[in-house]
């Protein structure tokens, strides 16, 4: 799904944020990228979104080279990325439920249609009573979990997250990561970067290391769900749920 | 149905017809076009100005061509009337008069002629100007008498011709053509539309920048919603479209302002502008701007105020 082939990426001022970095993500797997900050998460992320342009090697998302994607094109790859920022990027000049919304007017849906995936996305992060609500009166988590909506809502295949509970306490960043591997369960493919390592840890999923630009550690770790880790009535009612990876559309 | 099954079927992304798609995107430029006007009205004391800055810049033209336009009636109508007056010597003898008659009415150019006494002329003066104590006051009559010729046709050069063929013949004082100030009022005309032309082309720049401006200014303080949906996929012409919209109203409604400004404009003049255009006789009447050119005007500054926050966005739109 997502694969770096040997990846460099040196900022203007010379500053190399990455170096030679390669690893493969599979359909419908869950990673999280960790290092200290500064380590190259963020870049790693955005040289995915084409936020950034690498320097040098390759990165090809569901079999293209996404650097050779023309510029006009990039809008229409983007869409098909959900992503999940540290400060969730959310307008405060418009409703929850609207935030949730815009995806989905980018690409042209029918109100209706819109609507009801809106709802759907709402639902699913726990937020729909509040979609009338102006997401600054939202306390930090709900906003977090709009952001996961708003990613969420035109159904990507690769979720990408930067720090999603960088702002969070531990017990609603469990929350979080709950709503992530349900995600995966549905076979989206699942890139979190995090430096939350006494969460990630507790996870068991496949950890990425970072430091000073280059990958220095990938661990495959038997799965332990976050259901467990945060232990809620909700969470454990769908831990028991079995990964569906064939299950997502390509 | 398996669970697999299920997941698979509730991901099948929906397709849309094309007629749904032509149907959604109406609806999308229609909302477009309303959120850019309800924006103009949240900010009102800013997109008044904006508003009345291009409403200003739009009537200083229109009034011009106005002018023009109400100028060019005379022109028409003069034209067709080429005359030419012969005043004659104040002690000039009644058979000098009627031999002058009687060459005028052989000559092929003239069509027609009218004697106006000396009498006749202090009375028509008096009528016409409203100085009748004053012209009654005078011991003598100043007032030549005069012969008004009218050629046979509208060209200059027949009244040039007219001109020297009656000058300095016997009881002739002097030759005047009334084409010469007809002459003055062409050049007059066409000198003001090359400045209305002029200030056509001045202005619509002046038009763009305004637009160009204002729009500038709104994509600076929706640099976080612009940042937002480029991250999330929104192409840069689904970005600029707000804009673009914004532009045109702006435009539009400069325009319109425009145009009520110079029709409040002609109601104040309406009144004095028909006294004096009577004395040059009925069929002259204060005229406004017209469907045409009021059509032009709005659809004009529409088109420039679209033009100007393109320029705007295809500067500052990049940078994200």
């Amino acid at each position: 799904m997502i694969r770096f082939d040997d990846v460099s990426k040196r900022y203007q001022g010379g500053h190399e944020a990455l170096k030679q970095v390669s690893f493969e993500l599979e359909k419908g797997e869950m990673a999280f990228i960790t290092g200290r900050s500064g380590a190259g998460k963020s870049t790693l992320l955005k040289l995915i979104m084409l936020i950034e342009q690498l320097n040098q090697g390759q990165i090809l998302v569901s079999g293209r080279n996404i650097n050779r994607l023309p510029r006009r094109q990039i809008p229409y790859y983007r869409r098909r990325i959900g992503v999940v920022f540290q400060d969730h990027q959310l307008l405060f000049d418009r409703s929850v439920f609207d935030n949730v919304m815009l995806p989905l007017q980018i690409e042209g849906y029918d109100r209706h249609e819109a609507a009801r995936r809106v709802r759907a996305a709402l639902d699913k992060v726990g937020l729909l009573d509040k979609e009338k609500l102006n997401p600054i009166t939202l306390s930090g988590g709900e906003q977090q979990r709009v952001g996961i909506a708003r990613a969420v809502v035109n159904r990507p295949q690769i979720l990408l997250a930067d720090e999603p509970t960088g702002n969070l306490d531990p017990e609603l960043a469990a929350e979080i990561m709950v709503l992530f591997e349900q995600f995966n369960q549905v076979g989206v493919c699942m890139l979190i970067a995090s430096h939350d390592l006494s969460l990630i840890t507790r996870l068991k999923h496949r950890m990425l290391t970072l430091n000073q630009g280059r990958l220095i550690k990938d661990e495959h770790q038997p799965s332990r769900t976050a259901a467990a880790v945060a232990g809620t009535s909700f969470a454990s009612q769908t831990a028991s749920r079995p990964a569906s990876p064939t299950g997502h559309r390509t | 149905m398996t669970a697999a099954a299920k997941t698979r079927r509730n991901n099948t992304k929906i397709r849309l017809s094309t007629r749904q798609h032509a149907v959604a995107w109406l609806s999308l430029h229609r909302e477009c076009a309303m959120a850019a006007l309800r924006r103009l009205w949240q900010q009102p004391a800013s997109s008044a100005m904006t508003l009345a800055v291009i409403a200003i810049a739009l009537l200083l033209p229109a009034l011009l061509y106005v002018t023009g336009k109400n100028l060019s009636q005379f022109d028409n109508g003069l034209a067709q009337a080429n005359l030419v007056t012969v005043y004659l010597q104040a002690d000039v003898d009644e058979a000098s008069i009627e031999e002058l008659q009687r060459q005028m009415a052989a000559h092929e150019r003239i069509s027609s002629t009218r004697y106006i006494s000396a009498a006749q002329a202090a009375t028509d003066f008096a009528q016409w100007s409203g100085l009748g104590d004053v012209v009654g006051s005078l011991a003598d009559n100043p007032l030549p008498a005069s012969i008004v010729i009218q050629a046979s046709d509208a060209r200059y050069e027949t009244a040039v011709q007219l001109q020297e063929t009656f000058n300095g013949l016997p009881g002739v004082d002097f030759v005047q053509m009334d084409q010469l100030w007809l002459q003055r009022l062409d050049s007059f005309l066409s000198l003001a539309q090359r400045a209305v032309v002029a200030l056509i082309v001045v202005l619509s720049l002046a038009v763009l920048f305004i637009t160009g401006n204002s729009i500038r200014t709104s994509i600076a303080s929706r640099e976080a919603e612009i940042r937002v949906m480029n991250l999330i996929g929104a192409t840069n012409g689904f970005i600029a479209r707000p804009f673009l919209y914004s532009g045109i109203w702006y435009g539009l409604l400069g325009g319109a302002l425009a145009w009520i400004l110079l029709a409040l404009l002609m109601l104040v003049l309406r009144g004095p502008a028909t006294e004096l255009l009577a004395y040059y006789g009925h069929q002259y009447q204060l005229q406004g701007l017209g469907a045409n050119a009021s059509f032009a005007l709005l659809g004009g500054s529409a088109v420039l105020g679209w033009l100007g926050a393109r320029l705007s966005v295809s500067r500052h739109l990049t940078r994200f």
